[in-house]
């Protein structure tokens, strides 16, 4: 693969921290290559190419971690970024309360790599751009919207990691992101519609089989036509309780903030505190709380086809695994580092990851995605449903920080009446509290309305880091929701 | 140690060899290196202590209305070079911008006070390790825990353009934060300055402590409209959100609540400044495109005075430029980077005081836009929230969910504070600081509870 020359450096990295005191140490290198493109109002605002590149090396040192990093590769830098490792952390002993101890793993060897059917790179730059300025275009058709946006990205990362345990990883992750959004002003309204999801792109760890599977050109001017007539539709229900239908790309991110994010062990166990939060999910909980009706499954998946959570190992070379989060209802696993786990006495499940080379790892989500049910498809459901709110694509969300009060607001939602799509809402808000929410689920769509999302801006740590993680979801219905709030 | 970690000189050779090595008609290199130190403590031990040596070359080539971005963190002489011809090749490529008003040309950059302080940048791990160890024996002195960093930050930004522009500027960031918990709630303080020597990590632990200490058993109180005041860390989330709209670009898009209002009454009796050369922020005379940055009242007493401009925004809507570039990204290309809302005349106390019914919040939580036209944002309060009888803080109480418009609030104006704190340098934050008070507000529309 790609990386002969670091080989040699990663291992004279561990080595210098080895010798400087440290009773265990790794070294990752990372480069990573990043096209973004932006087209707004007709003109390619942005074109925007990115490599970065550089060695991480994280140790333990009597108990007590450390970790350094810089984009100079050069032998005599990487020995200055050893020792400095090793000289932090014998400065985090000076608070020591206990030792630092690591879940046992086997040192992997081996390599990872994205599959993808058309690798975006291999596309000429004009047929990329070309297909967004035409669903860019496609918009545009529509009369009365102020601005109209695309993007894409792709994005290719590389990793070597070794460790003093014998692991020696090489890893390349293909990704790519798209989306198309129109936005309408008036009358004292600001509406936007996008598409494929919101976020500005929706991303997977795919080729550019992706960009196509959403027909862009096709779904532009049905966007933008709803933009124009969010303007003037009816106000959402106000502070009204009800059943809400919630469409897959709006639970993915449901997923994400309520139970990804409270099943990560570090903010269980406080190391989160101050920055993301705690969490709700306490460890006395696990193997018996109710998070959900006995229809909710979660699960822990890091070797989902096209999730951005999918890989080989872990930054901690951890090989990829499945398992539940959320099994018939009840909180039965965390996601974990090789520290948190043994601190719960078992084994990790791999969901430690880095923002590139510059950054320590942290747990974050890999692929947490509610499992689909069985209750059919998104017509069937809101066939099967009296009265309620239809809702779908995020604007906007919010939870706290133990992961229970949550308020989402979504681009657009439909009144259901008699089993029927009704009128066109806007600004259609929805809060709750995570398990009575999940506890009032009573249909989840099957599989063929089941989608695996991508997030690509999950922010957590101090220092900053943006993670990808991807989630899948159906449409699914929730009984008794607190909608229309505070608008 | 870390001092300035490349130099101006060194700086000025990168851009220049990138410009040397651009073909187009305007060629404009950014190059920022920093060195991000932080140690991280959490049940009042560190948990994780890191540094990171950082830098990137930015090269945008224009040729005619063809404009492309190169961006890379090899800034050895094969990288500048690589960089360089990637970003002339694309220009050749890219369809035109029809917007692309050219890059700006230069002017002279104002002299503003320095934001480097040699004991930040000198600062060791064993420095950051002690005044961490502070906290950490405050907490578990009175039997909390605690969790929070102490960060010392060395960073240099230049930018040389093709039209002559050369601005350069060190800074160094100092801050530590602390959120202190109970078995029944939790208290926050957080300090920054760009002196390590002027963050008193015990004054903060102190505060943090002495509060957490006060919001143990928070009681359940029914969410509400109430009257509030707000601590300094809850007024910077609001300053920092209606600074978001105070820009050419928000009002361009439609999403400004200033949009069309200019002259008009916006809120209470409020001012709000953007001023790049306060000393007690953290200055730079000059934006992402090396342009003089002017310092702007963006409302003045209530009333909108003005939004700013980077060159680009200013040229498609025929205004001046202010200086206000941020760093490149697509989203928002311009805003208020160094914002100031003016204090008053009162204390802390005085302006609990002045409140007969109503909550004090500490800090918001998870806020996000839910409607940015009309500046509606929802969140949570944390760490610290209390309810305020007769002038007094009477109890604590549990958290709540607001959803507010902020610039509606500030239309509530009942007092404002005379300390100002400073805001900035926080975890995906674009850039930028705010110096803000405590305000007592006449109104805010708390939407739910929860159970802590």
């Amino acid at each position: 693969m790609t990386f002969a020359a670091e080989r040699d450096l990663a291992s004279r990295a561990i080595d210098t921290a080895r010798t400087r005191g440290a009773g265990y140490a790794d070294a990752r290198f990372v480069r990573r290559n990043v096209e973004d493109v932006f087209i707004k109002n007709g003109d390619l605002d942005t074109v925007d190419r990115s490599d970065t590149y550089g060695i991480g090396v994280r140790v333990i040192v009597d108990g007590a971690w450390g970790f350094a990093a810089s984009h100079i590769t050069s032998p005599a830098e990487i020995d200055r970024v050893a020792a400095l490792a090793v000289q932090i952390a014998k400065a985090s002993a000076l608070t020591k309360s206990q030792d630092a101890r690591l879940a046992e793993t086997p040192p992997a060897k081996g390599t990872y790599s994205t599959p993808v059917q058309i690798d975006p790179w291999s596309l000429s730059f004009e047929d990329r751009v070309g297909e967004l300025m035409a669903a860019e275009s496609a918009m545009r058709s529509v009369k009365g919207l102020r601005t109209t946006r695309a993007n894409y990205q792709i994005w290719r990362e590389e990793k070597l990691f070794l460790s003093s345990e014998g692991a020696d990883i090489e890893q390349t992750f293909t990704e790519t992101g798209v989306g198309i959004s129109a936005e309408a002003v008036g009358d004292g309204e600001l509406q936007i519609r996008s598409h494929p999801a919101a976020g500005g792109r929706s991303q997977n760890a795919a080729g550019w089989e992706w960009v196509r599977r959403w027909d862009l050109a096709a779904n532009a001017p049905k966007i933008a036509e709803q933009a124009v007539a969010l303007l003037t539709a009816k106000k959402c229900p106000q502070d009204v309780r009800t059943t809400l239908v919630v469409g897959s790309a709006q639970l993915m991110l449901q997923v994400h903030e309520s139970c990804g994010h409270p099943i990560e062990l570090d903010r269980a166990l406080g190391t989160e505190a101050a920055f993301a939060g705690t969490s709700f999910l306490t460890t006395d909980r696990l193997g018996s709380f109710r998070y959900g009706s006995e229809l909710v499954n979660m699960r822990i998946d890091s070797t989902s086809p096209g999730g951005l959570g999918t890989f080989g190992w872990d930054d901690e070379g951890v090989a990829a695994t499945e398992g539940f989060a959320v099994k018939d209802g009840i909180f039965v696993g965390y996601l974990m580092s090789r520290e948190t786990a043994a601190a719960l006495g078992t084994l990790s499940n791999g969901t430690m990851r880095a923002d590139g080379w510059a950054r320590l790892p942290l747990i974050r989500m890999t692929n947490v995605s509610l499992a689909p049910g069985t209750f059919g498809t998104l017509d069937e459901l809101i066939a099967d449903t009296d009265d309620g709110l239809f809702v779908e694509t995020n604007r906007s969300w919010s939870i706290d920080d133990k992961r229970l009060n949550f308020q989402f607001g979504t681009q657009i939602g439909w009144e259901i009446k008699n089993g029927k799509l009704g009128d066109m809402v806007r600004n259609p808000t929805y809060t709750g509290l995570t398990p009575e929410f999940w506890g009032s689920c009573d249909a989840i769509c099957d599989e063929r309305e089941w989608v695996m999302w991508g997030t690509p801006n999950c922010g957590k740590g101090q220092p900053g880091q943006v993670m990808h993680t991807g989630h899948g979801a159906a449409p699914a219905r929730f009984r008794n929701v607190r909608v229309g709030v505070g608008m | 140690m870390s001092l300035p970690l490349l130099g101006e000189d060194e700086l000025r050779r990168i851009a220049g060899n990138a410009l040397r090595l651009a073909r187009g008609d305007q060629a404009e290199a950014t190059v920022s290196a920093r060195s991000i130190e932080l140690t991280r403590f959490a049940n009042n031990a560190i948990h994780q202590n890191v540094a990171s040596r950082e830098a990137v070359l930015q090269i945008r080539v224009a040729r005619g209305k063809r404009v492309a971005t190169i961006r890379t963190s090899d800034v050895s002489e094969d990288g500048i070079a690589r960089a360089a011809r990637s970003a002339s090749e694309l220009a050749e490529r890219v369809p035109e911008n029809a917007r692309f008003a050219g890059l700006p040309a230069a002017h002279p950059i104002p002299p503003s006070p320095s934001a480097f302080v040699d004991r930040t940048a000198a600062a060791t791990p064993l420095d950051r390790a002690r005044l961490a160890e502070r906290i950490c024996r405050a907490s578990k002195e009175r039997g909390f825990r605690t969790a929070g960093y102490v960060s010392t930050n060395t960073s240099e930004l230049a930018i040389a353009s093709s039209e002559g522009v050369w601005a350069y500027a060190p800074q160094t960031l100092a801050k530590a934060e602390c959120v202190v918990m109970g078995d029944a709630g939790s208290a926050w303080a957080d300090r920054t300055a760009t002196d390590l020597g002027q963050v008193d990590v015990g004054s903060m632990a102190g505060e943090a402590v002495a509060k957490c200490a006060a919001a143990q058993a928070p009681r359940d109180m029914a969410p509400g409209v109430y009257e509030v005041v707000l601590e300094t860390y809850a007024v910077s989330d609001i300053a920092q959100f209606l600074g978001g709209a105070l820009s050419g670009q928000a009002v361009e898009e439609g999403r400004s609540f200033v949009g069309g209002k200019l002259g008009q009454k916006v809120t209470g009796d409020v001012t709000i400044l953007d001023d790049a050369f306060d000393p007690r922020g953290m200055p730079r005379p000059f934006d992402f495109e090396g342009q003089p940055a002017q310092a702007v009242t963006l409302i003045e007493n209530g009333t909108a005075r003005a939004v700013v401009y980077d060159s680009q925004t200013a040229a498609r809507t025929g205004n001046a430029n202010t200086g206000h570039a941020l760093p490149p990204n697509p989203f928002q290309t311009c805003a208020p980077m160094h914002v100031r809302l003016e204090p008053g005349p009162s204390s802390r106390e005085e302006l609990i005081k002045g409140v007969k019914r109503g909550v004090l919040v500490t800090r918001f939580h998870y806020t996000r836009w839910v409607h940015q036209l009309r500046t509606i944002v929802t969140g949570m309060t944390r760490d610290g929230t209390f309810a305020i009888e007769d002038g007094e803080i009477a109890h604590p109480v549990k958290n709540f969910r607001f959803t507010q418009s902020y610039h509606d609030a500030l239309g509530g104006t009942l007092g404002i504070g005379r300390d100002l704190q400073l805001f900035g340098g926080g975890e995906f934050e674009l850039g930028g600081s705010r110096l803000v008070p405590a305000l007592h507000l006449a109104a805010f529309n708390f939407t739910g509870a929860t159970q802590y």
